[in-house]
């Protein structure tokens, strides 16, 4: 009973307390040391994949965290608690991982650490400044064009082709902070500007913000594949697990080897984590999940095509698979330092004179 | 009519004891639960942002640039978006609460009154995300009332019909919490006052307007002030229902913090949202202060 508490009573429970406290700290930190990792990943059959290649090792157990919106939306919660990060691992792609790399936040990988980072080729790696190893890519993934080819009211040839008015409403545009806006470059690359010139592309798209096309802003992936699986929009660009997703029900044509379109690649992988005491768990699990068997099990669920040379690619990513020629017509690939660079501007941009639009 | 003028209160040093211990906990959770951060806002909010970097750099020079940038059509169209489709929803929140609140109180057994408190208070507690994910699908473009409104002329894609989801999904959220605001006002009108108005020949709706309106009118501004406030910081609700084409302040703020990192550009938008949301609320105070003492 509260009222027969005495002064020595509640210090003695006050003590208990304490102790009790400091053994749950004790046992947290002896837990955060033993393999017990926390890992950031996308959601839905990239998660799927990595609980898959966890299941098939024993030394690391996993918190998985998920990427709440684009890989981006994870920086501000590092930021907000750093030195004191809670995650191992965060999986992202160039976007993140250079500012993460300017931040500071990632260990240096040692290729004698990772030994499978030997058949990961080599120009795709993220370095810093001086050249040391900031992140362990997995696997290739893409962003372009394509459409549900059963509901698309048109079949669209050429981005031009995005402002027929047969699409009213029929266009799932990604939002501003979704694929670095890449989607805003590939429309000055189409009236022939870049990444660095981009007034032909925002011409461009407040043409199709004004010609009432645009029926969704995706603002995360869930947004585009309910967008275009329930039929509310059939034209669309986004990432490759995007397309996936609508791929398993639906038809659907990738303009990924079109020349009328430009395909941006992306390499998805591993940043590790520093200020952690488990970066040797950490980083055994990700020379693991690079390994020819994991990668190839990672590329059939997550549907994003390996990168470790041993893997085996399957059939259903073929459209991401490119000759050298075929790389040079198709893809582009830009400068990402430019693109991160722009972020601020661009939204900003996209705020201004793209949203009262729409 | 003889006014009559609150004179000050000298207050004992026990009484500044008493309140000081009844008042510390709280003061201490708001000085460090928002003061503090609030503070921090402020100095992000004159930092220089780089592009690129998360946040604000170290030893970032000051700045009002951040202030400076919003002087613009585009945000004016926002603040104006979210305060215009807020305000709507909390007005036809308090026009949908006020009679229900009064027939709950007035008009039903004990046994089921009991029972539609429960179920307006279950409705508050309900996650907002499933409440809107339900309306989007029913009235949204993909919803099972898709044909109805293409018959009746009306197209899911326009900004218009958006507009309107957005206010549904806020009025849905709005409802329960104005219900149960204003069921407490209206258990505390003696309701032999209605009885004695209609007894002398007022019709009901007459005693209405006479009686239990303005006895409940504090209660209905408190209201309408708590569903303002909870329509104009709503989140999920624009950005659900929205499709990305409606903004509300706290989305554009959502995306300078999280997305973009720009954590200066974010946090002056906070501010002069505070100062916005505040201004109102000071107005409609001040409204409400000076009828009472007319």
């Amino acid at each position: 009973m509260l009222h027969d508490m005495t002064r020595r009573r509640f210090l003695g429970s006050a003590a208990a307390a304490g102790i009790a406290g400091t053994m749950t700290g004790f046992a947290r930190s002896a837990a955060a040391g033993s393999g017990n990792l926390t890992a950031v990943e996308w959601g839905g059959e990239v998660v799927e994949a990595m609980k898959q290649i966890a299941a098939d090792q024993n030394a690391a157990t996993f918190n998985w965290v998920l990427h709440q919106g684009g890989a981006g939306a994870i920086l501000p919660k590092i930021k907000a608690v750093w030195p004191n990060v809670d995650y191992d691992y965060v999986a992202g792609w160039e976007g993140s991982f250079n500012s993460m790399v300017k931040e500071d936040w990632l260990e240096t990988i040692n290729p004698a650490d990772v030994p499978n980072l030997a058949n990961i080729p080599e120009k795709i790696i993220i370095r810093d400044g001086k050249g040391n190893i900031k992140a362990v890519p997995r696997a290739v993934g893409g962003m372009y064009f394509g459409a549900r080819t059963d509901t698309a009211p048109i079949a669209v040839k050429t981005i031009d082709d995005l402002l027929s008015p047969d699409l009213k409403g029929a266009i799932c545009w990604p939002g501003p902070t979704q694929s670095m806006m890449l989607q805003i470059v590939a429309l000055a690359l189409h009236a022939g500007g870049s990444e660095t010139n981009m007034e032909p592309g925002w011409k461009l798209m407040t043409e199709l913000a004004k010609s009432g096309n645009i029926g969704r802003v995706a603002i995360t992936d869930i947004d585009f594949t309910n967008s275009l699986t329930s039929g509310e929009t059939s034209v669309g660009f986004f990432a490759e697990p995007g397309w996936a997703a609508v791929a398993k029900n639906f038809p659907v044509t990738r303009f990924t080897k079109d020349s009328n379109f430009k395909a941006f690649l992306y390499q998805s992988g591993f940043g590790v984590l520093k200020n952690r005491p488990n970066t040797k768990a950490t980083l055994d699990f990700v020379n693991f999940a690079i390994s020819p068997d994991m990668n190839s099990l990672y590329a059939k669920v997550a549907g994003e095509a390996p990168l470790n040379s041993k893997a085996v690619t399957p059939d259903n990513l073929k459209h991401l698979s490119f000759t050298s020629d075929e790389f040079s017509s198709f893809v582009y690939v830009p400068d990402y330092n430019v693109v991160l660079e722009q972020q601020d501007a661009w939204s900003k941009r996209w705020e201004q004179d793209i949203a009262p639009l729409l | 009519m003889t006014k009559v003028r609150r004179q000050p209160v000298a207050i004992s040093i026990p009484d500044r004891r008493d309140a000081a211990l009844t008042l510390g906990p709280a003061l201490l959770v708001f000085a460090f639960g928002f003061l503090l951060p609030l503070i921090n806002l402020a100095i992000e909010s004159l930092k220089e942002f780089t592009p690129g970097r998360v946040g604000s750099v170290e030893n970032a020079a000051a700045t009002v640039q951040n202030y400076y940038e919003l002087a613009n059509q585009a945000f004016a169209s926002v603040l104006l978006t979210t305060f215009w489709i807020g305000g709507v929803a909390a007005i036809i929140g308090q026009l949908v609460a006020f009679p229900l609140a009064y027939f709950i109180v007035r008009r039903i057994s004990p046994r089921m009154r009991a029972l539609t408190l429960g179920f307006l208070i279950t409705l508050v507690l309900s996650s907002v995300l499933i409440k809107t994910y339900a309306i989007e699908l029913t009235f949204g473009s993909v919803g099972i009332l898709r044909p109805l409104l293409l018959t009746l002329g009306l197209s899911p894609n326009s900004r218009e019909y958006i507009n309107i989801v957005v206010t549904a999904g806020l009025v849905h959220s709005i409802i329960p919490v104005a219900t149960l605001t204003l069921i407490g006002a209206m258990q505390s009108i003696d309701p032999r006052l209605l009885d004695a108005a209609q007894s002398l020949g007022a019709p009901g709706w007459k005693a209405h307007l006479s009686i239990t309106l303005p006895l409940s009118f504090p209660a209905l501004i408190s209201s309408t002030l708590v569903s303002l406030t909870f329509a104009i910081s709503a989140f999920v609700i624009p950005m659900v229902l929205g499709r990305g084409r409606v903004l509300f302040i706290s989305n554009v703020i959502y995306t300078r913090f999280s997305d973009i990192a720009n954590y200066p550009s974010g946090a002056a938008i906070s501010l002069v949202m505070l100062a916005a949301a505040l201004a109102v609320v000071a107005v409609i105070t001040f409204a409400q202060a000076w009828k009472v003492s007319r």
